[in-house]
């Protein structure tokens, strides 16, 4: 049941990503370079919606958050190398997958770079977990946690800055 | 609405309440990159490496071990090509291409240079993605 839940959620998703255009190297490349918002613009729309409906159902008492651990060492550097592959590849990974749906030949070599990543990972993960894991350790923290005020300022705040984006964006024609 | 493309705004949307009833349903957060590790463990194994000498697919019982797979986000992947093929099709968006337009302008017309840096790009994405945990 899991397995067609999974790939029902996929085909959505991979519909919804070539509608809206973010699946093209252009438009991720535009975004990094600052000249064309639309991957942008999906990003942090999908972010309001979620995270309201996820708050929501947390409160409700429907579902449980299982935060990921805040480690600095990991993230910095991780992130760091994501930005460098994401600028050469011109994809993330779900949507190098969404631009071989499209045709793109260049998300396969991206998917076979990716494969070969993920072997690297593996036979590297003893060093990254003792050098860099460990570094900046803070666990399972969350901002409305840290900061100590309820999550729903922390959504208001963050979804009208996000609109606040949208309107310059819009006026800029980026 | 199948033949059209859609506002960023309005799909972006519309992925985030797909997001909120999969979690409700399924229990599932949105996510790609872990599958390309455990699918690394898997071409590992089929090609006769022994994954048990690597701490990463034992860690946690095997979590991203070859046995995790099939699972929901493998499925979830193969869904995100399907779904991007039916609506190019629909579009008529769908175009074997091997140079993307912007980096034709900038680097030219030659594949192979492309294949390259798309394939260095993939390895280094991933191995960043694994290490911050995304």
């Amino acid at each position: 049941m899991s397995l067609l839940y999974g790939i029902v959620t996929g085909i959505i998703f991979g519909f919804l990503l070539q509608k809206a255009h973010v699946l093209r190297y252009d438009k991720q490349i535009g975004a990094l370079r600052l000249i064309d918002m639309t991957i942008v613009k999906f990003m942090l729309s999908a972010i309001i919606v979620a995270s309201i409906g996820i708050y929501t159902l947390k409160d409700l008492g429907l579902i449980q958050l299982s935060i990921k651990a805040t480690s600095l060492g990991a993230q910095l550097v991780g992130g760091t190398l994501f930005g460098i592959g994401w600028g050469l590849l011109g994809y993330c990974p779900g949507t190098a997958a969404g631009a071989l749906g499209e045709g793109r030949i260049d998300g396969l070599w991206g998917i076979l770079g990716m494969l070969c990543g993920g072997a690297l990972y593996a036979a590297v993960y003893p060093f990254t977990k003792t050098y860099i894991i460990s570094m900046g350790s803070y666990g399972k923290i969350s901002l409305p946690e840290i900061i100590g005020i309820n999550h729903w300022v922390v959504i208001l705040i963050l979804t009208a800055l996000y609109i606040l984006l949208f309107y310059f964006f819009e006026r800029k024609n980026l | 609405m199948f033949r059209q493309s859609w506002s960023p705004y309005l799909a972006g949307a519309v992925t985030g309440l797909l997001l909120v009833l999969s979690v409700l349903i399924s229990g599932k957060f949105i996510g790609a990159s872990t599958t390309f590790a455990r699918s690394a463990s898997v071409i590992e194994q089929t090609v006769g490496i022994d994954t048990s000498v690597f701490e990463y697919f034992t860690t946690s019982n095997g979590k991203y071990g070859p046995a995790s797979l099939p699972n929901w986000q493998l499925m979830f992947v193969v869904g995100i090509i399907i779904g991007a093929f039916v609506a190019s099709m629909l579009s008529g968006d769908f175009k074997l291409q091997a140079i993307p337009g912007m980096w034709n302008e900038r680097f030219g017309g030659n594949p192979f240079k492309r294949a390259v840096v798309a394939f260095i790009g993939g390895v280094i994405a991933l191995f960043g993605a694994r290490l911050a945990g995304g």
